[in-house]
C-alpha cells in the first residue's frame, strides 16, 4: 500500500486538489470551478477523486491552502494550513530548485516572490488593482468576443506593436477603445493588453525589487502564451512555465502536510474521503455586542459547533 | 466644559488628566465600523484614514454631548497639521459647532500654549496643576511598561486571549486610579494579573521579534490596524511599537538642545538614509527600522494610512535598508476595508519568511 499526501487550494476562481507520493510526485490533480461555492466544490473534488484513485489509498497528511484555507481545513481536516505564499513558493522551489524570481497570477490577485538558496526573501500580493490580475484579461476577451483560451496564440500573430495604457483597467479599457479606431487587428490589440499586463504587473509588484533568473511564471494566467512572451520581451530573459503550473499551491500545501508529518511523526486530521458527506454547515450571524455588528462565521459538522470566527474583540472565536 | 478628545491608544490617561482639573470628560467611543462609516460619509475623499476615522470619532463625541475638542496640532509637509482646520470646517458645515483647542508646541508657539494652558487651568491652583501632570505622567509610563509586557507575553500564554483580557482590566484599573497610592495599588494588581498568565517554555533562539512602525495613529489604534499586536503576537512573535505616550510626552516636552531622549537617537538614525524632515513619522519610521535592525529585531511591519505621502517616502527607501542591514520589513496601506483575509496572508507570509531565514528553508 502506498502512501500519499492530499493538497487542496481553494481560490476565488478555481479549486484545486493534488495527491502526491512521497517523491512529491503528483499522481492525481483536478481543477475545478469555485463558482463562489468552495464547500461545494471541494466535496465535489473529493468524490471524484475517491473514484478515480485505487480504492486501497492511504493519504498521511492533508494541506490547505487559498482564501477558503480556514473554513476547508476545518472541513477535511488539514494538518497543516498555510498562506498561499508559503504554499506557492514551496511547491516552485521543488520543481526548480535554483529559482530566484516567482511570478504568480490568479485570478483576483497577483504575486511576486523572491527567492535566494531556497529561501523567501521578499514578496509582494496585489489585491487594489484588477489591472495586474487574470480577470482583467478575461473581461477584455469577453469585450473581443475571442475565448480566453485562444487569447494567447492569437496575440503571437500581431505584425505590429500597440501600446495600451495598463496603470488601470478604466484607462486600458478607453485607450483599447480609441486603437481599435485606428485601425489596429483585434491581433494587435490582444499582444497590446499583454504587455499592458506585465507592465502594470512588474511596475506595481516589482517596485524596488531586484529580478534574478531563473525566472517562474505560474498560476491560472500562466496558460497564456500571450503573457509569458510579453514578460520575456519586458525582463528580457527566459520564463519557464512549470508542467503543473495552475495547480502549484496545491502542490505545496501537499508537500508542506508531508514535511510536517514526516517531521512531527504525527497521525492525520484527516477525516478521510467520507468528508465529502459530512452533514458540515457553515453560517453567518451579526454578533450585535457592540457598534462593530461583527459577522460571525460558525461552522457547524452534524449540529455540533466547530469553528468559529469573523469577530474582531475574540468573544466567539476564543470560546 | 464638557471635554472630549480624539481616540488613539490608552485613553484612560488623557481622560485621566482632564478628570483631575475638574473637567467633565465624554469618552469618545471606541473607533468601531459606526465610527468609520460616519468619518467616511463627511470627510474629503482623497483625505487619509486618520483624518477619516478621528472625524467619525468627533461626531460620536458631540452626540454624548461633548463641547470642547481638545487635540494637538501639526507641523511640517504633512496634511496632519490642518486635521483641525478641515474637521472644525465640517462640523461647522453639519451644524455641530464645537470649540476646539489645539496644542502646537510650545516651542514653536508659546503664546497659544499658554492660553491653552490657562484654560484648561481653569480655577485650580499651579500646584493642582503640576500635580496631576506628574500623577499622569507617572501613569503613563506605567501603563506603558505593563504593556511592554503585555506585548512580549502574548506570543507565548497557553490560553489565547488571556493576556489580552488581563490588558483590558488593567486598563479599567488605571481609570480608577486618582491618587499616587491608588496608582501604585493600580500597577501592582496589574503586573500581578501578567505575572500570573502561564507561559509556554520557548527556547531563547527560537523567539521572535517584530517591531511595528509607522504613522503614529494607525500605529496605535488597533481598533483601526487590524489589531496587528495581537495578530502577531497570536502567531508566536513579541511585538514592540516605534510608539508610546510616554515616550512622545518626553520628546515634546523638552526644549530641542538638551534633548536626549529616545526619539532624538532615532532620528539620528533616520537621517542616514533621509537627511531631512519632510513630515509625518517619516524620518522616525527610517530610524526605527535601523534601530529595530540594530538591536537584533526579526523583521519590521510598517504601517500606513493609503496614500501617506511622508510614509510613501519612507516605504521607497526601505528595500535599501533591508539590502544593507538585512531586516525584512513588510509595509502594510491601511484603509477602511475590514476585510482581513489579504492582509493576514501577507503578516503569516511574512512570519514563515523570518522562520525560514532562520532555519534556512521555506517553511
Amino acid at each position: 500500500m502506498k502512501e500519499y499526501y492530499l493538497g487542496i487550494d481553494v481560490g476565488s476562481v478555481s479549486t484545486n486538489l493534488v495527491v502526491i507520493d512521497e517523491a512529491c510526485e503528483v499522481h492525481y490533480s483536478a481543477y475545478i470551478r469555485t463558482n463562489g461555492q468552495p464547500l461545494d466544490s471541494v466535496k465535489k473534488g473529493i468524490r471524484e477523486m475517491k473514484n478515480s484513485l485505487p480504492s486501497d489509498i492511504k493519504i498521511k497528511g492533508v494541506g490547505s491552502t487559498g482564501s477558503g484555507r480556514q473554513l476547508i481545513g476545518v472541513m477535511v481536516g488539514a494538518d497543516v494550513i498555510k498562506n498561499e505564499i508559503t504554499a506557492h513558493a514551496t511547491a516552485t522551489a521543488h520543481v526548480v530548485p535554483d529559482v530566484r524570481t516567482i511570478f504568480e497570477i490568479g485570478g483576483q490577485d497577483s504575486k511576486i516572490i523572491i527567492i535566494e538558496n531556497q529561501m523567501v526573501v521578499d514578496f509582494a500580493m496585489n489585491t487594489v488593482c484588477a489591472a495586474g490580475t487574470g480577470s482583467f484579461l478575461d473581461h477584455q476577451s469577453e469585450r473581443l468576443g475571442i475565448p480566453i483560451e485562444e487569447f494567447g496564440a492569437m496575440a503571437l500573430t500581431a505584425n505590429r506593436d500597440v501600446r495600451i495604457a495598463g496603470r488601470c483597467t478604466v484607462f486600458a479599457e478607453s485607450d483599447m477603445i480609441a486603437k481599435q479606431q485606428f485601425g489596429f487587428s483585434k491581433a494587435e490589440i490582444i499582444k497590446g493588453l499583454c504587455e499592458a499586463l506585465v507592465r502594470n504587473y512588474i511596475n506595481n509588484l516589482g517596485r524596488g525589487k531586484r529580478l534574478e533568473p531563473p525566472f517562474v511564471f505560474q498560476g491560472g494566467v500562466a496558460a497564456n502564451i500571450g503573457i509569458k512572451t510579453a514578460f520575456e520581451k519586458e525582463i528580457n530573459h527566459e520564463v519557464i512555465i512549470p508542467k503543473h503550473h495552475n495547480i502549484m499551491g496545491a502542490i505545496g500545501s501537499a508537500i508542506l502536510a508531508k514535511e510536517y508529518i514526516e517531521e512531527s511523526g504525527a497521525k492525520t486530521n484527516f477525516r478521510g474521503f467520507e468528508a465529502a458527506d459530512l452533514d458540515f454547515e457553515p453560517s453567518t450571524f451579526e454578533c450585535g455586542g457592540c457598534s462593530n455588528n461583527c459577522e460571525i462565521i460558525k461552522v457547524e459538522m452534524d449540529k455540533r459547533v466547530v469553528a468559529m470566527w469573523g469577530d474582531r474583540c475574540g468573544k466567539w472565536t476564543n470560546l | 466644559m464638557k471635554v472630549s478628545f480624539p481616540y488613539m491608544g490608552t485613553t484612560v490617561v488623557y481622560k485621566k488628566l482632564l478628570e483631575l482639573l475638574g473637567h467633565d470628560v465624554i469618552m469618545p467611543p471606541k473607533p468601531s465600523q459606526r465610527t468609520i462609516n460616519l468619518g467616511v460619509k463627511y470627510s474629503p475623499e482623497f483625505a487619509c484614514f486618520p483624518l477619516k476615522v478621528i472625524m467619525g470619532s468627533y461626531f460620536e463625541a458631540i452626540e454624548k454631548g461633548a463641547e470642547v475638542i481638545i487635540t494637538s496640532g501639526g507641523h511640517g509637509p504633512c496634511r496632519a497639521g490642518f486635521y483641525e482646520q478641515v474637521h472644525q470646517r465640517i462640523l461647522k458645515e453639519e451644524g455641530l459647532p464645537a470649540k476646539f483647542m489645539v496644542f502646537n508646541s510650545m516651542f514653536r508657539d508659546f503664546n497659544n500654549f499658554y492660553d491653552n494652558i490657562i484654560t484648561l487651568k481653569g480655577k485650580n491652583s499651579w500646584l493642582k496643576v503640576s500635580r496631576s501632570l506628574l500623577l499622569v505622567y507617572n501613569m503613563t509610563k506605567k501603563l506603558d511598561k505593563l504593556e511592554k509586557q503585555v506585548q512580549t507575553i502574548r506570543a507565548y500564554e497557553v490560553k489565547k486571549g488571556e493576556t489580552t483580557r488581563a490588558w483590558e482590566k488593567i486598563q479599567d484599573l488605571f481609570d480608577r486610579a486618582y491618587t499616587k497610592k491608588e496608582l501604585e495599588g493600580a500597577y501592582a494588581e496589574g503586573k500581578k494579573l501578567l505575572d500570573d498568565i502561564k507561559l509556554i517554555e520557548v527556547p531563547e533562539e527560537k523567539k521572535l521579534r517584530i517591531g511595528i512602525v509607522g504613522e503614529i495613529y494607525v500605529v496605535m489604534e488597533s481598533s483601526i490596524n487590524m489589531k496587528m499586536e495581537e495578530l502577531l503576537g497570536n502567531l508566536g512573535a513579541e511585538v514592540e511599537r516605534s510608539q508610546y505616550l510616554s515616550q512622545w510626552i518626553t520628546y515634546n516636552a523638552i526644549p530641542s538642545f538638551i534633548n536626549k531622549t529616545h526619539e532624538t537617537e532615532i532620528l539620528e538614525k533616520g537621517g542616514r538614509y533621509l537627511p531631512i524632515q519632510i513630515g509625518g513619522h517619516a524620518k522616525q519610521t527610517i530610524g526605527h527600522i535601523v534601530d529595530y535592525s540594530e538591536r537584533g529585531f526579526d523583521g519590521v511591519v510598517h504601517l500606513m494610512p493609503f496614500g501617506c505621502l511622508p510614509e510613501l517616502v519612507s516605504q521607497s527607501i526601505v528595500p535599501k535598508i533591508t539590502e544593507e542591514l538585512g531586516i525584512p520589513v513588510l509595509t502594510l496601506a491601511i484603509d477602511e476595508q475590514m476585510g482581513t483575509a489579504n492582509n493576514t496572508t501577507r503578516i503569516e507570509a511574512f512570519i514563515d519568511l523570518i522562520k525560514g531565514k532562520r532555519a534556512k528553508k521555506i517553511s
